[in-house]
């Protein structure tokens, strides 16, 4: 099959259809992660006493700097974007590289944090706070390692001087929702007694 | 639709003549054969997994060994027939396979996606339910053999039926990434964007594996039930878009029309 070249006029539709696309996914991601949610609350409802011991064991130190991280990373990430559009796009690469190393710092953050519950013998065995606690921040860092993929894109095409690709465009996006996500999670597990 | 497709379409007449008018003339009849035949399977297997076998949703990971003795009894000529259904069409699981493997090759990425997603795929039908509905027809043809045996075979079952789910996790992958660096727009980006939330599904269920009850066992909320939302409604929209890219193909080469 021959590759086709596209004429510039094409190419904002494309490009447009790209973000409602990325747009949807984050509301189908929202929608799903609400049902964990709700369902981590009914599995509380249902045991509140557990839930409430279980969750003094955490350390509110980590779950305070995770948020901080993260929210610092949102915080780039929006600036890159600006800075991209402005056009002075070695400035949004360095914020761009700059996100990323936040996400890294979330990520070893949080395997540490996991590392120094499992030490002091609290696993996804556990009980169901801990099931949840596992699944929750795990299936969100799943999240954080697949943005690394979009901010990678991102970082490529600001590399490339791609003025017409709106991929750092879908990264924030996408970034923004991971940091939303952890601050839902971190409220539900750490701060709601 | 080109004019030339268009023109192309018969006149009124009996059925029988029109289907012979299709069988000679219709340009995209394979496609066709291989989308209608992608819709028979899986309704077929909504109706086995769902309705004959009572294996979705899937009974409890925590059930004592009489419970699982009786199960395997009360849905005997289920399981038998149902997966004997099962074993006769599972065959057209190429068909499903060939059809997305097409959308690749009609894309404009390197034929290595088509390829990758045609082996990977071809392995799927073992774990995604061969093994389940052998290991449970073993277990309902003699439902009166040591029970011990048959909470293997019950165990077994399901944790490969909900558990295994490497391969279309990557599968899953594969196609996303075509879509997504595809420039035909053979099939719309939000598409694309949906198989992120499927394959993360195939993560979710992994607490299958250690969990016996409660929201992360294999029948669990979470494990179970939100993924199977998930995927029905993956299963819908691929099938439709697939549907959409039939009637776009022009068969000829670059953008989708």
């Amino acid at each position: 099959m021959t590759t086709i070249t596209f004429s510039p006029a094409s190419e904002p539709a494309e490009l447009s259809d790209k973000v409602s696309g990325a747009w949807a996914f984050i509301l189908i991601e929202c929608a799903t992660f609400s049902a964990y949610f709700i369902v981590y609350m009914l599995y509380r409802m249902h045991d509140p006493a557990t839930f409430a011991e279980a969750q003094t064991h955490l350390s509110p130190t980590f779950g305070l700097v995770n948020t901080l991280i993260l929210l610092a990373s949102s915080w780039q990430v929006a600036r890159s974007v600006h800075s991209a559009r402005a056009g002075r796009y070695d400035v949004a690469w360095r914020q761009a590289v700059l996100t990323v190393a936040l996400g890294l710092a979330f990520v070893v953050s949080k395997l540490s944090e996991w590392g120094f519950e499992i030490q002091r013998g609290y696993t996804f065995e556990t009980n169901d706070f801990f099931a949840f606690y596992f699944f929750l921040t795990g299936i969100h860092v799943v999240h954080v390692l697949l943005g690394f993929v979009f901010m990678g894109v991102a970082l490529y095409k600001l590399h490339e001087r791609d003025v017409h690709s709106e991929a750092l465009e879908i990264a924030g996006i996408y970034w923004h929702m991971v940091d939303f996500l952890w601050v839902v999670i971190f409220t539900l597990l750490y701060v709601v007694r | 639709m080109s004019n030339a497709l268009v023109e192309a379409q018969p006149l009124p007449a009996p059925l029988s003549e029109r289907i012979a008018w299709q069988l000679r003339h219709n340009r995209k009849l394979d496609l066709w054969i291989a989308w209608y035949t992608m819709v028979v399977f899986y309704t077929l297997f909504g109706v086995v997994f769902v309705l004959m076998t009572e294996v979705m949703p899937p009974p409890g990971p925590d059930w004592s060994t009489e419970r699982i003795v009786r199960w395997f009894s009360d849905t005997r000529g289920g399981l038998l027939n149902g997966f004997a259904i099962i074993f006769a069409v599972t065959g057209m699981a190429a068909m499903c396979n060939a059809i997305i493997s097409y959308s690749m090759w009609r894309m404009s990425v390197s034929k290595a996606f088509s390829y990758a997603y045609l082996i990977i795929y071809s392995l799927a039908a073992i774990p995604g339910m061969l093994f389940c509905a052998i290991l449970l027809t073993v277990g309902a043809l003699r439902p009166e053999r040591d029970p011990k045996l048959l909470v293997w075979l019950y165990e077994a079952a399901f944790l490969t039926f909900v558990g295994t789910m490497g391969i279309f996790l990557v599968g899953t992958l594969v196609w996303m990434i075509a879509i997504l660096i595809d420039k035909n727009r053979v099939l719309p980006a939000w598409f694309g964007f949906l198989n992120i939330c499927n394959l993360l599904t195939e993560v979710v269920v992994a607490p299958a594996w250690t969990a016996r009850r409660g929201a992360f066992s294999w029948n669990g909320s979470v494990a179970f039930w939100i993924d199977t939302i998930v995927f029905v409604v993956y299963t819908c929209a691929f099938i439709w878009v697939l549907r959409r890219m039939v009637e776009r193909e022009t068969f000829s080469a670059g953008a989708a029309p």
